[in-house]
């Protein structure tokens, strides 16, 4: 099936972006993602769940080659596709017979609207072999004359994700005076503005100290000190060697970070590898703060394979003519966290150990789409 | 082409100009084959970088100018702009030799209207443009004549992305941007005109604060206005952009345009100028320098490369057996397979290639479907698609080998050997290859390739060493072996200033010589005025490209010989007539201190080389001829006398320098006295002194 040619020049457009990381940071990329998405699903003709399944996926595949780094891109198509799955076979079950899908309430509920239809969805995705049996099914899938209202209704669960996304830090933030009290110290790295948004907001409430690590070479942690001086936290940058020495004093390590693997790893700036090291030394609780579209469902099979090596030039000058023909400068923007040294996630729906993400994976993506292999 | 009604809107499109061609052979025996802006660097085409670059930094129209391989880049870039949202055209133009001719086609064609981007099509980089056009533009607001920003980049003179022999120096004032002259240095300055530097002294009137600096990469990425295709146009002899153009413009009075620059930091810029380059430029790229335009970055479409730690690229498909080792940066293309024990180390190697077992390839370029058979070593070398080495073959160092050539097993490839398929006979296109099996083996295909004669008509002046520091894998210590090996006499590369001067190669010597002896006799037979023969004499000497010394040194014996000194009686009449019509015309070669004593050394050897007994008779008189003359002043008289030069060389000079000594004596009287008459005072010191 082809797509309209409004849309293909929209995703072109897109992935020449990431291409050329004009787009970077997990939620520019899954908003943009999003909203490609949207346009891509209401602008295209499709009738049956397959057709529009490969549609998502083939522009999935093409967006996640563009920049295979970002992981929030496949995981926001990831969730668009179990939206998809979870619409037809909803639909399916109306035409065909009453649902039974009300019998299940899990606790987790995988979206956040209040929404009646959204209702049906839970657990289902957790019998894999019901889903197996489902999805090949489709010749029956063609058949079927879906209500006209199933368009109308992705695209509106599609838009709840957009709200979610958009929302994403009141949600976390919100959680802030529960974890930080008055007159804790707090130690973080980097620029997060997940992580700044929740310190401003228990500074609201409470009075603390923030030790920032400058985060050398992008010394993006002097930037964040910057921003929480501004808010009137007792700000403090030190320099990430200092970060162990100073470890014993300090009462808890809040952490920002690029994407949370399937087995609780972070993908985070560099440095912060050491520093949960170091607060795991110390036995200081590590808290990550993030949104959910930053979960991947994909394993890190090696400690390098979701890491971007920048440019060198921030390390060792590229002026250096001699020194740069002898030496080999690597200069990886991520560390990569082992799920060990992290004890607890905060997301948009509250707080998480890692053991527990597993879960959050079966409610948010479908099995099926772990690879957009068509 | 954009159509008429577009140029009201034409504001909001950047344009850019990319220059397809080098315009130089850098690339052969390579570029007979391919266009070099399609060669791939670490295994994608060339001018996809130039696109990329040109994309990032907003362009929306790019010109591509194509000379050479026209409809092979023509396919390309219709492929490439069916997935790219820049409209690209491309310009074939066969009669183009140079930046200037395409210029001028740019102009005659009338397609660009604003202020454009002008790059080559071997142009890597990762620059962003956006400051540097705000800034042209913001210029050009301001002063009309300002019609061009160069964008520069900062980097050490020995910097391995500084293409060696392209280097310039600029004289830049930082305060207003402004570009104030501009010199190219050449690697190898044989004449004295590279060595220097000639500047207005205006400069220095205008510009209270001036930089002379040798530090900065030109990749030559110049921002344009519209009036710099016309500028080519209206002086129609510019070549090259920077040598014609730039230096043009700045030391004209007459136009009273500016060329301003833009020093860039933190970002990465080269051009792929030559073998030496293309190393360089695949190191920086595999080292992450040009990021994110880098192997894992895919920038064509479909490829799928994978980064890992020590740098190295690996398409998903590429077959590794368990004991072949990859070593630091190296860049393996998809559907490549390598076999057990062989050893890769910085090297790109591309699709398809099948490399067997016990293979060392060592900082060697490997593009597509290449085969390399068993127990093979490659070492800093270029192969090029489709070539077969059978089992054993060593590839020394600097090599080129180009399409499709096979060499037999066993067989070693010497160093800077540059190998091609192609039959030697361009033309006929039914010429059979005949195969170099000394070098190619029983069983190989191809031969060496030789420079085409003549070619380069218009740089015979260039040093030959100056062609060769760019190659590949060059060093000092090969470039004399390369020359050695190539005809040179075994006179030594390095030589003074003042042997530099004399002759180096003996066939132009010796023209000069016949025609020097030649004019004179014609001279001396047909009684011409002393201005005739000066006359002709200098035509000769600018014909020859020689110096004065090279005349004088002619000349002098010629007229010595001419002197009638055999007859007992009246020689030195003889020596005074000759010398009364003849001396002048030495004076004429003779212009400052420096002349005359190498005249009086030449004088002294002529002389002396004479008939036994008549040497005398003329040395001594010619000296005094000369002096009272005025064509040489005692000064230089008394410096030759006292040099050890005057004081070595045969029995003969030696008399002869013995038969001056009065005159000497006479010399230094008379200076001592002159000094004594203003100098009182210091009258015994300087007395003590002299003796």
């Amino acid at each position: 099936m082809s797509m309209s040619k409004n849309s293909e020049h929209l995703v072109d457009d897109l992935v020449a972006k990431l291409k050329r990381r004009q787009l970077v940071g997990s939620s520019a990329v899954a908003q943009a993602t999003l909203k490609l998405l949207i346009v891509v699903i209401s602008k295209n003709n499709w009738t049956t769940s397959k057709q529009l399944l490969t549609l998502v996926k083939s522009v999935g595949q093409r967006l996640n080659l563009a920049n295979p780094t970002e992981l929030a891109v496949g995981n926001i198509i990831r969730r668009v596709l179990h939206i998809i799955r979870e619409e037809f076979r909803e639909a399916a079950g109306h035409v065909d017979s009453p649902k039974d899908g009300s019998s299940h309430q899990g606790g987790g509920h995988p979206h956040e609207g209040t929404n009646g239809l959204s209702e049906f969805a839970p657990l289902t995705t957790s019998s894999s072999m019901y889903n197996l049996l489902g999805e090949t099914g489709s010749s029956s899938d063609d058949d079927v004359q879906y209500p006209s209202s199933l368009r109308s209704n992705i695209i509106q669960e599609i838009r709840e994700v957009k709200d979610e996304l958009e929302n994403i830090y009141d949600n976390i933030k919100n959680q802030a005076s529960l974890h930080i009290h008055s007159n804790e110290i707090i130690m973080t790295i980097g620029r997060s503005k997940t992580v700044e948004e929740f310190l401003k907001m228990a500074a609201m409430k409470r009075k603390f100290q923030v030790l920032v690590a400058e985060s050398a070479p992008s010394y993006s942690g002097q930037e964040m000190a910057v921003e929480l001086s501004k808010a009137g936290i007792e700000t403090t940058v030190i320099p990430d060697s200092a970060v162990f020495a100073v470890m014993s004093r300090v009462n808890k390590v809040i952490l920002g970070t690029h994407a949370v693997l399937a087995n609780g790893g972070l993908v985070a700036i560099s440095g912060t590898h050491m520093m949960a090291a170091a607060a795991k030394h110390h036995s200081i609780p590590v808290v990550v703060c993030t949104g959910l579209y930053k979960l991947s469902p994909l394993y890190p099979y090696d400690e390098d394979s979701f890491n971007v090596t920048f440019n060198p030039d921030s390390v060792l000058g590229f002026e250096e003519g001699d020194l740069i023909e002898k030496v080999t400068v690597t200069n990886p923007y991520y560390d990569y966290v082992s799920p060990e040294l992290v004890n607890l996630f905060l997301t948009n729906q509250g707080g998480h150990p890692p053991s527990y993400l597993y879960r959050l994976i079966v409610e948010n993506y479908d099995p099926n789409d772990r690879t957009f292999d068509l | 082409m954009p159509p008429k009604e577009k140029v009201e809107s034409s504001e909001q499109v950047l344009q850019a100009v990319i220059l397809a061609d080098s315009f130089d052979e850098r690339f052969q025996p390579i570029t007979l084959e391919t266009a070099r802006c399609l060669l791939p660097l670490c295994n994608v085409p060339l001018i996809s970088y130039t696109f990329e670059f040109l994309a990032v930094a907003g362009v929306q129209e790019i010109f591509v100018f194509c000379c050479s391989h026209s409809d092979k880049v023509k396919q390309f870039v219709k492929q490439y702009g069916k997935q790219s949202n820049m409209k690209i055209h491309t310009i074939v133009s066969q009669e183009c030799y140079s930046v200037g001719d395409a210029m001028r086609e740019l102009d005659a064609k009338q397609l660009i209207d604003t202020d454009f981007i002008l790059v080559t099509g071997d142009v890597v980089s990762n620059m962003k443009l956006d400051k540097v056009l705000d800034e042209h533009r913001a210029r050009r607001q301001a002063d009309k004549s300002a019609i061009m920003t160069m964008v520069l980049k900062k980097a050490s003179p020995q910097h391995r992305s500084r293409s060696v022999g392209d280097g310039a120096l600029f004289v830049l004032d930082q305060a207003s941007k402004e570009c104030l002259h501009y010199q190219p240095v050449k690697a190898f300055k044989s004449s004295r005109q590279d060595r220097r530097m000639t500047m207005d002294m205006e400069i220095f009137d205008k510009h209270p604060e001036v930089q002379i600096r040798n530090d900065l990469i030109d990749c030559q990425i110049d921002i344009c206005s519209v009036e710099v295709p016309a500028l080519f146009t209206e002086n129609f002899d510019y070549q090259d952009i920077r040598t014609d153009f730039v230096h043009g413009i700045l030391t004209s009075d007459l136009l009273g345009k500016t060329i301003h620059f833009q020093e860039v930091t933190d970002v990465y810029a080269a051009r792929v100028r030559s073998t030496q380059m293309y190393d360089a430029v695949s190191k920086d790229i595999i080292s992450r320098w040009t990021f994110p335009m880098v192997p894992d970055s895919n920038l064509q479409a479909g490829d799928c490369y994978e980064f890992r730690r020590g740098l190295v690229y690996k398409e998903k498909s590429v077959v590794l057996s368990r004991t072949c080792v990859v070593e630091e940066k190296v860049v393996i293309g998809a559907n490549t397979q390598i076999a057990e024990r062989s050893v890769l180390s910085n090297c790109v190697i591309g699709k398809n290639c099948v490399i067997g077992a016990n293979v060392k390839i060592d900082n060697a370029y490997i593009w597509d479907n290449v085969t390399i058979m068993d127990d093979c070593v490659v070492q800093h070398s270029i192969i090029a698609n489709g070539v077969v080495l059978e089992k054993g073959v060593t590839v020394e160092k600097g090599c080129l080998i180009s399409f499709n050539v096979k060499v037999g097993a066993g067989s070693t490839v010497p160093a800077y050997s540059r190998l091609t398929a192609l039959p030697e006979d361009e033309d006929d296109s039914e010429a059979e290859l005949e195969s170099e099996q000394a070098i190619v083996g029983a069983t190989g295909r191809g031969r060496t390739f030789r420079e085409a004669e003549g070619s380069d008509d218009e740089d015979d002046e260039v040093d030959p060493r100056n062609k060769l520091v760019n190659r590949l894998a060059y060093d000092f210590s090969a470039l004399e072996l390369d020359q050695a090996q190539q005809e040179l006499a075994s006179g030594s590369e390095f030589e003074s200033e003042a042997s530099d001067l004399e002759e180096d190669e003996v066939n132009p010597a010796e023209d000069l010589d016949r025609e020097v002896t030649q004019t004179l006799e014609r001279a001396f037979k047909e009684n011409h005025t002393v201005d005739i023969a000066a006359l002709e004499l200098n035509t000769l000497r600018m014909a020859s490209n020689s110096s004065f010394h090279e005349m004088r040194k002619r000349i002098i014996p010629s007229v010595l010989k001419h002197m009638d000194v055999t007859a007992p009686v009246k020689s030195g009449k003889a020596v005074k007539d000759v010398l009364d019509k003849w001396g002048p015309l030495i004076g004429r070669m003779v212009h400052d201190k420096d002349d005359q004593i190498d005249g009086l050394y030449i004088l002294q050897r002529a002389s002396a080389a004479l008939a036994p007994g008549t040497s005398s008779k003329v040395f001594a008189p010619s000296l005094r001829y000369f002096y009272d003359a005025d064509i040489l002043e005692e000064d230089a008289i008394l410096i030759w006398y006292h040099s050890e030069k005057s004081q070595e060389g045969s029995e003969e000079e030696k008399k002869l320098r013995a038969l001056a000594a009065p005159m000497i004596a006479f010399l230094e009287q008379s200076d001592s006295e002159d000094e004594s008459e203003e100098e009182s005072e210091e009258e015994s010191e300087e007395e003590s002194d002299e003796e």
